[in-house]
């Protein structure tokens, strides 16, 4: 339902980028029913713990990317409460104001009953209620989301780092996004097919159908995370230096587990050393880079039966947080290894505020920023530089369980809600 | 609780094994099969048992058919030098039903999705390879469906057609007739764009 804009409300939103305008949430986690107009100023939500605060936050991001940042199982994101009461399904909506356009993006979730007497999740994306695929998201809303746990991205298992570049890449980048949804499909029908032949025996040729796809999209995925890592690097270290008072730099390093550019003697050291990875050398082309992975994966075959798994390729990159100081000349350290907790939070944030000049530059307009109880984690230098950033976006929303955590200042320009078992409430007084 | 007899629990949930019918609507068929006056019942039973007793896949195309071969293949007015090949029977229907293709056909009983426990050797491509081989078959149209499994079986035929030194095409692919361009996906878009001809 749009409502018609007036000549001064378009003159609002022509200055205002993006922002999502209004949101609706059904069955999703713990909120049954959400109807919730956001504010234009910062909207800081507070309220105990498991009241519906991060889940509103998740909402937002799965609107933006298609996933949820907290879990890849999307049957957790159905209430259970409607669930157990026969109604498996849930849906997010929302009004996303862009500066050239108004649109709506919805994401629905439905356990569809299989005829063995499981049942299979069926995720549905609409936009302008027109059915489209993950990929179609990309450039409608863009959000940076930031929360306690991102502190794990650095010395976490490599999953969540390759998730991480998917998710911002999928913001923006289509190709990119199509690219890998074609890539994860061939991979499972790859993987399936090795541990046939591992099994029971059959013709090798088959594989090859599904080894052309992860070539030809696993050059896209590569070349994608090479360029954002090196965009996002760039960045970090620039506010790394910043929060760190010059005393640190930081380095972000792609480290692609299949590299056709680099000869088999320096892959081996840079899987150990720590110099940079500079990229393909210039006249290959991404022709002779998907003949190159072909060739590789018809190489590697007999290995990969035997293992009953695909062992090269873009599912198994690494991505390396790696910090020095001035003062220490060449030594440089691998945080996700070496790192204190402190440099590991300070690294993120980094890399948070990264992505969010990244997203700016790419798109043309800030994304939406959302913070998840992230100030109780920083000190009162980080949390005003992190504070300074909400007002460089158009739109910030904000969780805390004390919003005290805030100053009187702040508080006073924010709007402030209470989350409470899934009902948002505004409060009296600001 | 009151149950039904035995009998009609009995075909409702042999019914409910069906694609597309739940129990609701087996249910349905079952009490009225029960109340029909006109036999329905025995002649849906001598006709389910005619299907599987007496047919059977054409030891040429692999078509089900009553007689081997099927009357396609034993057709001598057609054009045994193109073979058409096709994912399902359903399909040689499809194209019988326009008419114009003359060739013949080979149905290979489903399309490589390893993920779903399909692999080629569970598809009639050796039957296709052999029968292709040392013939005078000119061409061979793989008439898949334009699906992530049709093609990765398109693929997969190509590599075992191509060195048998046959003329190997694909259907063409892109707009529905009588679609509208600007609701057209991209990928459909792309491909037809691809696909143009002069004229």
């Amino acid at each position: 339902m749009l409502i018609p804009l007036s000549p001064l409300a378009l003159s609002v939103y022509n200055r205002a980028a993006m922002r999502v305008r209004y949101l609706s949430l059904t069955n999703f986690r713990n909120y049954a029913r959400l109807e919730l107009a956001l504010p234009e100023r910062p909207l800081l939500l507070h309220g105990a713990n498991a009241q519906g605060k991060t889940s509103l936050l998740e909402a937002i991001y799965l609107l933006a990317t298609g996933s949820s940042p907290l879990t890849s199982l999307d049957r957790q994101l159905i209430n259970w409460e409607a669930e157990a009461g026969g109604l498996p399904y849930a849906r997010v909506w929302a009004e996303v104001v862009r500066r050239d356009r108004v649109q709506e993006v919805e994401v629905i979730l439905e356990k569809k009953p299989l005829a063995n007497g499981t049942t299979r999740l069926q995720k549905t994306i609409r936009i302008d209620r027109v059915r489209k695929r993950r990929a179609d998201l990309a450039g409608r809303l863009n959000v940076v989301l930031f929360m306690p746990q991102d502190v794990d991205l650095i010395a976490g298992p490599p999953a969540g780092r390759r998730r991480y570049l998917d998710d911002t890449l999928c913001q923006v980048d289509r190709a990119y996004c199509t690219a890998l949804e074609h890539y994860t499909e061939a991979l499972r029908q790859r993987n399936a097919a090795l541990r046939h032949l591992r099994d029971e025996g059959g013709d090798p040729a088959q594989l090859a159908p599904f080894e052309e796809v992860l070539a030809r999209e696993g050059v896209v995925i590569a070349n994608g995370r090479r360029e954002l890592v090196a965009a996002l690097s760039q960045r970090a270290d620039r506010i790394h230096q910043q929060l760190t008072g010059g005393a640190e730099w930081l380095r972000l390093e792609y480290r692609p587990n299949f590299d056709p550019a680099a000869p088999p003697a320096l892959k081996y050291q840079m899987g150990l050393g720590l110099q940079p990875y500079e990229g393909p050398p210039l006249g290959v082309g991404a022709e002779g880079l998907v003949a190159a992975f072909r060739q590789a994966l018809l190489t590697r075959r007999a290995d990969e039966i035997a293992r009953g798994m695909t062992l090269i390729g873009p599912h198994r990159d690494e991505l390396r947080f790696v910090a020095g100081s001035p003062a220490q000349g060449t030594h440089e350290v691998d945080l996700g290894t070496y790192g204190s907790r402190g440099q590991q939070r300070t690294a993120v944030l980094a890399l948070k505020l990264a992505e969010l000049a990244f997203l700016q530059a790419r798109t043309g307009e800030a994304p939406v920023l959302l913070l998840d109880e992230v100030l109780a984690e920083l000190d009162a230098a980080r949390r005003r530089y992190l504070l300074s950033q909400v007002d460089r976006v158009e739109q910030a929303v904000l969780t805390a369980t004390d919003p005290e955590m805030f100053s009187a200042e702040f508080r006073e320009r924010a709007v402030l809600m209470e989350v409470r078992g899934g009902i948002v409430t505004e409060a009296a007084a600001g | 609780m009151q149950t039904a007899p035995a009998s009609v629990t009995r075909l409702i949930e042999e019914l409910a094994e069906l694609p597309g019918i739940g129990r609701k609507t087996a249910a349905r068929l079952t009490y009225f099969l029960l109340r029909d006056k006109s036999d329905l019942a025995g002649r849906l039973a001598e006709a389910l048992r005619n299907l599987k007793e007496r047919t059977r896949f054409c030891s040429v195309c692999y078509n089900v058919t009553e007689e081997d071969p099927c009357p396609i293949c034993a057709d001598p007015g057609r054009d045994h030098t193109i073979i058409c090949v096709v994912e399902e029977p359903l399909d040689v229907l499809a194209l019988e039903q326009a008419g114009v293709y003359k060739g013949v056909y080979h149905v290979l009983h489903g399309v490589l999705a390893p993920s779903e426990g399909m692999f080629v050797e569970d598809l009639r491509i050796g039957e296709l390879v052999a029968r292709v081989r040392g013939s005078d078959v000119e061409e061979v149209i793989l008439a898949t469906n334009p699906t992530s499994e049709g093609d990765w079986t398109a693929s997969y035929l190509l590599t075992r057609l191509r060195p048998l030194g046959v003329r190997i095409t694909r259907l063409g692919r892109g707009l529905p007739v009588g679609g509208d361009l600007e609701y057209a996906d991209a990928v459909t878009l792309t491909r037809a764009l691809e696909g143009r001809e002069a004229i």
